[in-house]
């Protein structure tokens, strides 16, 4: 991974790819065509059953078509995958026009065997090319899935996101120590469905008004279920990187204390924000310093009447000026922002007293606790 | 019956010769499988996956007769877990008494058995059905003699089959595969990283001894049984008795085949390891490239058995290729009784290898 795809502080920890393994299934298909080509070339040259073969040519053909679709058949309603259907019929048209094109008729047999080697080995070079193209990256931030032969895709998920971690070893993941890691985001991305159908119709009557019912029903389980490209497909050492990303998505959930710590922090802010807020439209409407002022200036305009009357207490007339009684002195929006200024105080007040009276009662309930077992090993 | 003088020898000789026979024939299996643990043991550290899987083979084995047991005494399965390290059976009904001690006796004798009857089935569609039974004994020297007879001639049959074994032949292939496969299987211990008492085959005898002590009664009940089958056989002039115990001897014998096939697997596997790199598939390479060389060689040039030939031709071959490989291609690789990164880990400064 290029460091430039690297995000601010993440540093890569492993950088993993399945193992040759891993896509087992993908190679049993081949393996099967091979040891079919291998058996139909048996019974047809060597077997003591050759003999059902010489009525016609095409009879080892036909034999290993037809096995060979009905295992893909029965592949695709087992693994739920139409795609082994599609490649076993592949595989078998290939195979009838190669014959056709090339006047093979009366080497069928051999024709077959090498025909099933050779599609077999490009089966195992297309898996491993498949394979090959997978990349797990895993970070201290993220995980990141890259992969694609022709199309490349690329699925990023941070671990503050990954709501469940999904782990399956198979026997013989289990063997040789790889296992295939889901990561399930909140989203619901790493999960998908299992659906199986039933079904069964019957027709009545054998005139021209027949009677036809149909009955079925289907179940639907949701289960983890993800492409290779979106899992840590059948990564090695499994439970080393099982516990590297549990231990990874562990450290980005907070924990309880880290929660409340979290919750005490934002109500700090709000309540410093509101004083922030409070204090700028103080300082907007009419600041205490000002206010003064305006009333020592007015004061000193209209002196004449209280000065007048008793010119001793000019003195005590300027300092009654000066102090003037606070609904006098601001207007009663200020008066209000003081008010909430002080319930804000308050408010900070109180909510560290809790928290300390808190940590003083788990402090009681920790002394309490160890008194007992003290106790009881006496 | 009526030939037969009713003497000590008869009533009770008679009927104690094949028991023995089949324990003596039993604890032969039991030596040749603590041979193959100990192979396997000092296989562990180089081949950890290979271990894994003779453990899984064997576990499974264990855990299925576990679940036989259960399933015969209608305790039901509640749990059947397998994993490569451990198999976890549980009943769905706790049962005591002799429908415990009969699940019990089908989790310690069973593996010794069940997976050398499944062999002996399979044998039956390959070899064939020409086995000798035994007739009805007189005393215990004939009892012996007749045990041994019937042993002798399946043995006989057993590996002529092998020897002509045909590997063009993809039934013989399968039937070689599934000897392999059960050999490995054989043994209900677990190969572990370390080696522990448990596995010992005098933990397994202690074991059964314990169980059998547990309950002496059920012990003499199956004694009385085993009489009276015997008696009933006896006086039917029929080979029952002797039949079930040659049966049973049967299946230590395929147990034991099945055992040395995997020896010479193990061998090669030990060997392998003193050949540097990429050369050691050479060594696995020579099996079929001889074995096909060595069918074509006697088609041009032939020989009586050519099947044989061809798998005389086939061991000799992979011998000598491997022995060449060992002597030019020998690993220079430092080698340790046990990996560094072991050794890392108990001093605790193991360091994940990063990429």
């Amino acid at each position: 991974m290029e460091k430039k795809e690297l995000l601010k502080n993440e540093q890569v920890a492993r950088v993993l790819s399945p193992h040759p393994l891993s896509f087992m299934k993908l190679q049993v298909l081949c393996i099967l065509v091979i040891v079919w080509g291998i058996v139909v070339w048996w019974l047809v040259e060597f077997s003591p059953y050759k003999r059902m073969f010489s009525g016609s040519i095409w009879y080892p053909f036909i034999l290993w078509g037809l096995v060979l679709l009905l295992v893909g058949v029965i592949a695709w309603l087992v693994a739920i995958q139409f795609s082994i259907f599609l490649l076993y019929l592949g595989v078998f048209l290939g195979a009838l026009g190669l014959v056709f094109w090339q006047h093979w008729e009366h080497a069928v047999a051999l024709f077959l065997l090498v025909y099933s080697v050779a599609v077999a080995i490009v089966g195992f070079l297309i898996i491993e090319l498949y394979r090959r193209s997978h990349k797990y990256i895993i970070t201290n931030l993220r995980i990141i899935f890259k992969g694609g032969v022709l199309t490349k895709q690329e699925r990023t998920i941070r671990y503050d996101k990954v709501a469940d971690i999904h782990a399956k070893q198979g026997v013989l993941g289990q063997i040789f120590g790889f296992g295939t890691i889901i990561p399930v985001s909140q989203s619901g991305l790493g999960l998908g469905s299992d659906s199986t159908m039933a079904g069964g119709g019957v027709v009545l009557g054998s005139g021209k008004a027949r009677l036809f019912g149909f009955a079925g029903g289907g179940k639907e389980i949701q289960t983890p279920i993800a492409k290779s490209y979106y899992e840590l497909h059948g990564v090695y050492p499994y439970k080393e990187i099982q516990q590297l990303v549990e231990g990874l998505v562990q450290s980005h959930v907070p924990t309880q204390y880290q929660q409340e710590q979290i919750e005490f922090q934002k109500q700090q802010v709000d309540i410093q924000k509101q004083m922030r807020d409070l204090l700028h439209q103080q300082v907007r409407g009419a600041p205490r310093e000002k206010a003064s002022k305006k009333y020592v200036e007015e004061a000193e305009e209209e002196p004449e009447e209280e000065t007048q009357e008793i010119p001793e207490e000019k003195h005590a007339v300027r300092t009654v000026a000066k102090k003037p009684s606070e609904d006098e002195a601001f207007p009663s929006d200020q008066i209000d922002i003081q008010q909430q200024m002080k319930d804000l105080l308050k408010k900070q007040r109180t909510a560290r007293v809790t928290e300390s009276e808190d940590e003083e009662a788990d402090e009681e309930e920790e002394k309490e606790e160890e008194k007992e077992e003290g106790k009881e090993v006496a | 019956m009526a030939g037969i003088p009713l003497d000590v020898d008869v009533l009770i000789g008679a009927a104690l010769g094949p028991v023995l026979a089949m324990i003596a024939l039993w604890f032969l299996q039991l030596g040749f499988i603590e041979v193959q643990k100990w192979i396997l043991m000092t296989l562990r550290h180089t081949h950890e996956a290979f271990c894994r899987f003779s453990n899984f083979i064997g576990i499974l084995f264990q855990s299925m007769c576990h679940a036989l047991g259960y399933t015969v005494t209608r305790s039901g399965i509640a749990t059947f877990h397998v994993t490569v390290d451990v198999g976890t059976v549980e009943p769905k009904k706790e049962k005591t008494g002799v429908f415990e001690w009969v699940a019990t006796s089908f989790l310690l004798f069973g593996p010794f058995f069940i997976p050398a009857g499944l062999v002996l089935l399979f044998s039956f569609f390959v070899i064939g059905n020409g086995f000798a039974y035994p007739a009805v004994p007189s005393s215990f020297v004939q009892s012996l003699i007749f045990f041994g007879n019937s042993i002798g001639i399946f043995t006989l049959r057993f590996a002529s089959f092998l020897i002509h074994m045909d590997l063009f032949n993809p039934l013989h292939v399968l039937f070689l595969v599934v000897l392999l496969f059960f050999g490995l299987g054989i043994r209900p211990s677990y190969i572990g990283d370390e080696r522990k008492a448990k596995i010992d085959m005098i933990h397994d005898l202690k074991s059964i001894l314990g169980h059998l002590r547990q309950k002496p009664l059920y012990l003499l009940v199956i004694i009385l049984v085993m009489y009276g089958f015997y008696f009933l056989s006896l006086l039917l002039g029929q080979g029952w008795y002797m039949g079930l115990f040659t049966i049973l001897g049967w299946l230590s014998v395929t147990a034991i085949m099945a055992l040395l096939l995997t020896y010479l697997l193990l061998l090669l596997v030990k060997s392998t390891d003193h050949i540097r790199g990429w050369w050691k598939a050479g060594a696995y390479l020579s099996i079929p490239v001889s074995y096909v060389a060595g069918r074509i060689l006697f088609v041009y040039r032939p020989v009586p058995q050519p099947e044989s030939m061809a798998l005389l031709f086939m061991v000799v071959m992979t011998s000598l290729v491997t022995i060449l490989l060992i002597k030019y291609k020998r690993t220079n690789r430092f080698k340790t009784a046990s990996k560094m990164k072991h050794m890392r880990a108990e001093d605790g400064k193991k360091r994940a290898s990063k990429k």
